[in-house]
C-alpha cells in the first residue's frame, strides 16, 4: 500500500526539494499540498502532479498517513497542533519552533494524540555524515577532543529575516543542524555555550543576526565551535556547507557533508557552481520518514531531538546578550 | 521470486553477489570451470555449486555471466538458447563477430540481455549526462574522460596473466577504455571515426596505456585516456563535457566528502561516501530487475554493448595502422 503523504505550506525553501523527493521515492502517494498563497499552491501542485487544497483542513481531511510541515518557524506549533488530531505521522521542518514553550507544547499534543513527530534534520542522511557516525561508533578516533564545525550559508531573505516569523536569523537557522549531529554522534547534550553574534555583517539594513560563532561544550567532554553565518555571497559556487573537523587521541576526521559535486558553469549570466551528485540528504530523510510510517517504528529523529537543538540556539542568543557562557540544564 | 545463477566465481562475481544479496532475488548458485571456486563462492554467498553449466541454467531464471571476456559467449549463448534472462559483464565479447552472434541469438529467442556497463550507473557520470540532456551546457562539443590505474592484479596470478595476455583481455582499451567509449556514446551519440595511439605493440610487460581521439556523427569530438600504466591504488577518473552554453566537470582528485588520518592507518585516507541505493553495482542490477519486471528497455541495450566492442576494436586497429578508422564500415 502506498503511503499517503501531504505537505503543509511552501514557506520553507526545503518544501520544493521535499516535493521532488516525494515524487521519486517509490510507494508514496503525494495526495495534496496546501499553502496560504493560492497562486503558488496551484502552480506547485500542477508542477508536481498533485492536488492544491483550498485550506489546511481540506488537506488534513484527506486521510493522510503523514504530513510534512514546512511553514515559517513561528507557525510550526499552530500547524502541528492542527495536524496532530488528524494525521498519525508528522515531519516538521527545523527549528521545531521559535520558543522552547512552543516546542514543548508540540511534544505534548503529539503525546496526547499518539502522533509520531519527526524533525527534519536531513544532514544525518548525508552519506559522509552517516559514515562518520559509523567510524566514531567503531572508536576510530579514540577519545575525541574537539569538533570545529561550520554550517555557513546564504541569506535566504523573505520571512527568514523577520524575527516575528523566524525567531531569529543565522543563529537559529543554522545552529540546530550541527547540534543535532553532535548530539546524535555521541548520544550527548550541549551543556554550555558561549557565542559572539553579528548583525547586518553581510547585508545592509538587516535588523536580524546574520553572523554567529558558538563555542560549546558537550556532556561527554568534547568542546567545539560552530559558525552559523549567512556569509556566502551571491554568486558563490555553493549555497553553503556543513563541515565538521574532529580531533581525537587516535586520529583526525574531516566531514564535508555536501561533497562530492560536479563543477557546472552555465546560466545567464554565466557562473560556476557546484552540483552535488548522488541521492540528496533530503531524499534520505523522506525515505526514512516513509519507512517509519510503513514499519510502525519510532521516529529516528524525535520531537525531543528538535527541542534540545532549539534550546541550544536560544542559549546562544542569551549568551550573546549577556556576554557570558550559558549553562544548559538537562535535568 | 527470480532465481539467479552466477557463472564465473572470480573477483567481479563477488561484487555482483553482494548486490544481488540486497535485491529481491534468490541466489540459485554458482558454476565455474574451477569447481572449488564455485564451492567456495557458494559457501560465502549462498546457493549451490553446480558442476555443469546445464544444471545451473536449469535451476535459474536469470543467468549472470561474470567469467573473463573470452569465456562470455559460451554461457551467454547457452543461457539464450535456454530462454533465460541474461546479465553479462562488460565487454559483451572479445570480438565484434561474437557480439553479433550473441545479439542474433538473443533476438531470435527473445531473451533479455543486459550488459553491465556500470559507468552509466556511477552517480557522478549519470549526473553529468543528465546535465547534458537537460540542455544546461547547450550543444555539447568536446568530451574528455580519464580512467587511470595500475595494472590489474586482483585475483592473483591467473587473472593477472589473463590481463597481460592481449588475446585474452584485449588490453587496456577493451578492459578500461570501453567504459569511456560507452559513456561517450551515451552522452554524444554514435561515433563516426576513431584515431588512437598507445602501448599496444610497445612490448612493455604488465603495462598498457592508450589515448583515443573520437569524432562523433554529431560533429562533436571526444578524448579518452585509458591507463594501466599509472601507479597502483584507486583509479583516477576525470570528466568534462563542454558545450556552447557551458561546461560540466568532475575529477576524482577533488577533495572527498570524508577524509581522515588515524594512528592505526598512518596514512591519509579519503572517500566519497554514497547512500546505499547509489552504489553503482547495486544500481545497475536493481535497474536490470526493474526493467525485467516491467518489460522496459535496459539503459544499456545489446546494440550499445556491440558498438562499445566495435569502437574498441577500431581503436586497436588504428594503433596498429596509424590511420583513423571509420566505425560504420569497420570489419575485423
Amino acid at each position: 500500500m502506498a503511503v499517503r503523504m501531504g505537505l503543509c505550506s511552501l514557506d520553507h525553501l526545503h518544501a520544493m526539494s521535499y516535493l521532488a523527493c516525494l515524487t521519486e521515492v517509490l510507494d508514496i502517494d503525494l495526495v495534496g499540498i496546501w499553502d496560504e498563497d493560492k497562486e503558488l499552491r496551484e502552480a506547485t501542485a500542477q508542477r508536481f502532479g498533485t492536488q492544491a487544497c483550498a485550506s489546511l483542513q481540506d488537506l488534513l481531511d484527506r486521510d493522510l498517513d503523514g504530513v510534512i510541515v514546512c511553514s515559517a518557524n513561528a507557525r510550526h506549533r499552530e500547524h502541528v497542533e492542527a495536524a496532530a488530531s488528524h494525521t498519525p505521522h508528522i515531519l516538521c521542518e527545523k527549528p521545531i519552533a521559535t520558543s522552547a514553550a512552543d516546542g514543548q507544547a508540540m511534544l505534548d499534543i503529539c503525546r496526547e494524540t499518539g502522533t509520531k513527530l519527526q524533525i527534519a534534520f536531513p544532514v544525518r542522511f548525508a552519506p559522509a555524515v552517516a559514515e562518520a557516525k559509523r567510524m566514531l561508533d567503531a572508536n576510530r578516533l579514540g577519545r575525541v577532543y574537539s569538533a570545529a564545525c561550520t554550517n555557513q550559508g546564504f541569506n535566504p531573505g523573505r520571512w527568514f529575516v523577520d524575527r516575528e516569523q523566524s525567531g531569529g536569523g543565522a543563529v537559529i537557522d543554522h545552529t540546530v543542524h550541527v547540534v543535532d549531529l553532535l548530539r546524535w554522534f555521541w548520544d550527548t547534550e550541549v551543556v554550555e555555550v558561549y557565542a559572539e553574534i553579528g548583525y547586518s555583517f553581510f547585508r545592509p539594513n538587516l535588523v536580524i543576526d546574520d553572523a554567529g560563532l558558538l563555542s560549546f561544550r558537550l556532556a561527554n567532554g568534547v568542546y567545539g565551535t560552530l559558525d552559523t553565518s549567512w556569509s556566502r555571497p551571491e554568486g558563490h559556487h555553493s549555497w553553503g556547507n556543513v563541515i565538521l573537523e574532529l580531533v581525537g587521541s587516535e586520529g583526525v576526521l574531516s566531514v564535508d557533508a555536501f561533497r562530492p559535486h560536479l563543477d557546472v558553469t552555465a546560466g545567464t549570466p554565466r557562473r560556476s557552481h557546484w552540483l552535488p551528485w548522488g541521492r540528496t540528504p533530503d531524499h534520505g530523510l523522506i525515505d526514512d520518514f516513509a519507512d517509519m510510517i510503513r514499519t510502525g517504528r519510532e521516529p529516528s529523529i524525535s520531537g525531543h531531538d528538535g527541542l534540545q537543538a532549539l534550546r541550544v540556539a536560544l542559549a546562544t542568543y542569551e549568551s550573546a546578550q549577556t556576554g557570558q557562557p550559558v549553562a544548559l540544564d538537562h535535568g | 521470486m527470480h532465481r539467479v545463477g552466477i557463472v564465473g566465481a572470480g573477483s567481479i562475481s563477488r561484487i555482483h553477489a553482494a548486490a544481488w544479496a540486497r535485491l529481491p532475488v534468490k541466489l540459485a548458485g554458482w558454476h565455474d570451470v574451477v569447481p572449488e571456486a564455485a564451492v567456495a563462492a557458494a559457501e560465502r554467498w549462498g546457493g549451490r555449486a553446480f558442476d555443469s553449466l546445464e544444471d545451473l541454467l536449469a535451476a535459474s531464471d536469470i543467468v549472470d555471466v561474470c567469467t573473463n571476456v573470452t569465456a562470455h559467449p559460451e554461457p551467454v549463448l547457452a543461457a539464450a538458447h535456454a530462454g533465460k534472462a541474461i546479465v553479462c559483464e562488460k565487454p559483451l565479447a572479445r570480438t565484434v563477430a561474437q557480439c553479433e552472434e550473441i545479439l542474433a541469438v538473443c533476438t531470435e529467442r527473445q531473451v533479455p540481455l543486459f550488459v553491465a556497463h556500470v559507468v552509466r550507473f556511477f552517480p557522478e557520470f549519470e549526473a553529468a549526462r543528465r546535465t547534458v540532456q537537460a540542455g544546461t551546457i547547450g550543444k555539447p562539443g568536446m568530451i574528455r574522460t580519464v580512467r587511470a590505474g595500475g595494472f590489474p592484479r586482483m585475483g592473483g596470478g591467473a587473472a593477472a596473466r589473463r590481463y597481460a595476455d592481449f588475446e585474452q583481455s584485449g588490453g587496456v582499451i577493451m578492459d578500461v577504455g570501453i567504459h569511456d567509449i560507452d559513456f561517450h556514446r551515451w552522452c554524444m551519440g554514435e561515433v563516426e571515426r576513431v584515431f588512437a595511439r598507445g602501448l599496444l605493440e610497445a612490448g612493455v610487460p604488465q603495462c598498457d596505456h592508450a589515448l583515443l581521439v573520437l569524432r562523433f556523427e554529431s560533429g562533436a569530438i571526444g578524448h579518452i585516456e585509458a591507463s594501466w600504466a599509472h601507479t597502483p591504488g584507486r583509479t583516477r577518473t576525470h570528466l568534462e563535457i563542454a558545450g556552447d552554453q557551458g561546461l560540466v566537470a568532475w575529477d576524482s582528485r577533488d577533495p572527498a566528502s570524508l577524509s581522515w588520518r588515524t594512528r592505526a592507518d598512518d596514512m591519509p585516507m579519503a572517500q566519497n561516501a554514497l547512500q546505499e541505493a547509489d552504489h553503482p553495482y547495486f544500481a545497475e542490477l536493481a535497474h536490470f530487475l526493474d526493467c525485467l519486471d516491467k518489460g522496459r528497455e535496459f539503459r544499456v541495450t545489446p546494440h550499445d554493448a556491440l558498438m562499445a566492442v566495435k569502437v574498441s576494436q577500431a581503436a586497436l586497429r588504428s594503433i596498429r595502422t596509424g590511420q583513423p578508422v571509420a566505425i560504420a564500415d569497420f570489419r575485423e
